[in-house]
């Protein structure tokens, strides 16, 4: 279903029931992150160096922390060549202005600010051939080179020191975690998100065996556990105030037998298994985005979601009722896809027009980071005259 | 600020091949013939809950898939059990009931009727059928597909079983799809030399049966240049347009469909459809694609209830989203679509 532009907006907005505040969003179709109100308006924007690989989050000095994208690098004997690696952690102040870099050529897909100012990031890593060998599921022949990829974890502190290091392939059984049928062999997990638990635990998302994990931060032991056959490819993995997990369920390459496409959103009980609280849409094909994507549960209860694919963020309550919505309207080229000539053979990314975004974050208008600083549509007054939301009306 | 979702007529360019549009929501009792504008010009009461789709015949009737309740297979997709041929006013003028049917028919020009209809697969044979998820038969059986030709009088006046045909080492099952069915055929058509064309999706094969010998003359599918068809026709110039549904594609998991024009002589496509942002154009489980007089094509995006026309250069020239929505099994409010079909006003159906 085409994504009609006049719908490029806030589409829903349910005062008193939505919670309120500003909406981080950053299009992989530019190098803007743009702060929106609950009306659709563009308050803030931060013009970075380059695109997200794969988003930013507003940490609470008011700071932009933000992984941005590089051009795909030149062939290493390993690393891995399917997907893209980011050129670096960024922190800018609120005018842009760089307070901090931190670079590993490994670096992909997420990281976490941690409670004590250090920062967790995920990482490629080549699994040891002995490793690779055991590792079932996936296309046949369809490692890179020969070599199969998993993932690590870093925890760096401001200064650049790493602190922390924990591998997948150490503590994941080859034998258990299968990686999907339907993905290729040469990367084993596909780390997604991290995240760090109040007791200091990490919990870590890996798409290609689509499970979620808690890893023991003391002895790098994995506790718990969870996904296969429940979940496909799900994303953004977070812990609760109740201690459940909330994730995004994608839901691109589900096992259940049916071909039919749809995303949820899952709230499960780590210590029971249980799914206690889901979206899903009804038709459930109208939610449905089965890459990247993300979750927020917010202070009120409500639930803000990321449907990727579409650009498409919306707010929903515990009944399912949606309460706001809203669309990006920056379309253009993917920049993987913009750099690949394009031809009918399915390895190539078919993102050649998208608003697509990774995540999207809400932040309470009294949140810390706000302080002080000037949230005006009237600054960006152009940007409103063509995106906000008078320009459809 | 109330939701508001698109409905009904929401493109009509010149170069749109005038005519008349058919189309039956599922779930519902009735369907629709509109005009360019979206406008209705008729309404088929159905007595009996729709499987999949109807065509408007050259004698002015719909002839219709319907699902009965006693189905066995009821769970599948595509599930039948009753065709229906009802006259300008609903009236019934002809059924055929076989609790089997499933998704497509064809009448053909001697007034026969092709159906498809689930058979099982013998148990030695489905043993070496390779791919699926290990263990999903269903209560240990693959089912498997067959077509017949009914005549008038309801007799089966020939048959062809897909068992007897397929291989089990070329027609391998979809590697996360169940192996509760083999090949879960989904179109069949009659070409203009009285062959028979039909799409296997399971098995993401499309194949050309000789009517004389049963024998499969022709087939397309190197998995993964094809994935998951929804239905395949043959072309005045010989080529096949394909729909593939776009879910299950190796290398990217949101999916993204496309019509492909494929040269029989090489296998090749020669014109292939897709949508800029791909993830505009899915079509998981429901789907048809026709090839228009003018050259343009029509395309269902049946679990989106969208039909829409594009021309040889790619652009959307015609867009209508089904506005009528409907409880439908276990896909809560919808208005899918399974096939559409566009008649020009010159069709000897529509002069009645």
């Amino acid at each position: 279903m085409r994504i009609l532009r006049e719908r490029c907006r806030v589409t829903v907005y349910e005062r008193g029931k939505a919670f309120e505040g500003y909406t981080l969003i950053d299009p992989f179709t530019s190098n803007d992150v743009w702060l929106i109100d609950m009306e659709g308006n563009y308050v803030h924007r931060w013009m970075m160096p380059a695109s997200p690989r794969n988003h930013g989050v507003i940490v609470p000095s008011g700071n932009l922390l933000y992984a941005m994208a590089q051009r795909r690098q030149e062939d290493s004997p390993d690393l891995p060549r399917q997907w893209g690696l980011s050129a670096g952690l960024l922190e800018v102040d609120w005018d842009g202005d760089l307070l901090w870099k931190y670079v590993d050529i490994r670096q992909h897909h997420s990281f976490f600010r941690m409670r004590n100012g250090n920062t967790l990031y995920c990482r490629a890593m080549r699994v040891p051939d002995e490793i690779a060998r055991r590792v079932k599921g996936g296309i046949p022949g369809s490692e890179d080179r020969g070599m199969i990829f998993a993932d690590g974890v870093n925890e760096v502190t401001p200064d650049g020191e790493v602190v922390w290091e924990w591998e997948a392939y150490e503590h994941l059984d080859p034998e258990v975690s299968e990686i999907c049928p339907l993905c290729p062999r040469d990367d084993w997990t596909h780390l997604n998100s991290c995240f760090e638990l109040p007791d200091g635990n990490i919990l870590l998302s890996f798409r290609n065996i689509s499970t979620v994990c808690i890893v023991d931060k003391s002895s790098g032991s994995i506790k718990w556990q969870w996904g296969p056959g429940e979940i496909a490819h799900q994303h953004d993995a977070t812990m609760l105030d109740n201690g459940n997990i909330l994730l995004y369920d994608n839901g691109g390459h589900r096992l259940n037998g049916s071909r039919m496409c749809y995303s949820r959103v899952v709230e499960v009980n780590p210590s029971t298994n249980k799914i206690e609280w889901e979206y899903k849409a009804n038709p459930p094909q109208s939610f449905y985005s089965g890459v990247i994507s993300g979750c927020q549960r917010l202070p009120n209860g409500n639930t803000l979601v990321c449907e990727g694919t579409k650009g498409r963020v919306f707010e929903v309550t515990m009944d399912g009722e949606m309460v706001w919505e809203y669309t990006s309207p920056f379309f253009a080229p993917h920049p993987i896809a913009a750099g690949i000539e394009y031809t009918m053979h399915v390895q190539v990314p078919h993102l050649r027009f998208t608003n697509m975004l990774f995540r999207a974050y809400r932040y309470q208008p009294d949140y810390p980071g706000f302080k002080g600083k000037e949230l005006d549509p009237g600054k960006l007054a152009w940007v409103n005259r063509l995106y906000g939301p008078e320009a459809f009306k | 600020m109330p939701e508001v979702k698109p409905s009904g007529l929401s493109l009509y360019k010149r170069e749109a091949y005038k005519g008349y549009t058919l189309f039956a929501p599922l779930g519902g009792r009735e369907v629709y013939l509109v005009d360019m504008a979206g406008q209705l010009v008729h309404i088929w009461k159905m007595p009996v809950e729709l499987g999949s789709y109807g065509e408007l015949l050259p004698n002015g009737n719909l002839l219709y898939a319907a699902k009965t309740s006693n189905a066995p297979l009821g769970d599948f997709d595509g599930a039948g059990g009753s065709i229906l041929e009802l006259g300008r006013d609903s009236n019934l003028v002809w059924k055929y009931e076989d609790q089997y049917l499933h998704h497509a028919f064809s009448r053909l020009p001697n007034g026969n009727t092709l159906v498809l209809r689930w058979i099982k697969t013998p148990e030695e044979m489905a043993q070496k059928v390779k791919g699926g998820l290990p263990n999903t038969e269903k209560d240990g059986v693959m089912w498997g597909d067959a077509i017949q030709e009914i005549n008038p009088a309801g007799k089966v006046v020939w048959e062809w079983k897909a068992y007897e045909h397929l291989n089990p080492e070329v027609d391998i099952i979809c590697s996360i799809c169940f192996r509760n069915q083999w090949s879960e055929a989904n179109s069949l058509s009659v070409t203009y030399d009285d062959n028979i064309l039909i799409s296997f999706t399971r098995t993401s094969q499309i194949a050309l049966i000789s009517k004389e010998t049963g024998k499969i003359d022709w087939r397309f599918g190197e998995w993964p240049e094809l994935v998951h068809p929804h239905n395949a026709c043959l072309l005045a110039n010989g080529n096949l347009l394909i729909f593939e549904a776009g879910v299950h594609i190796i290398g990217y998991e949101a999916g993204r469909a496309r019509i492909l024009e494929i040269d029989r002589s090489t296998g090749e496509a020669v014109w292939w459809y897709d949508e800029p942002s791909a993830v505009d154009f899915i079509a998981p489980t429901k789907g048809n694609c026709q090839r228009l007089p003018n050259g343009n094509i029509l395309i269902c995006e049946g679990d989106y209830g969208r039909i829409f026309e594009v021309n040889r250069n790619k652009e959307i020239v015609w867009e209508y989203i089904n506005p009528y929505y409907h409880e439908y099994q276990k896909y809560g409010r919808n208005n899918t679509l399974s096939h559409a079909y566009r008649y020009g006003p010159d069709y000897e159906g529509l002069k009645s």
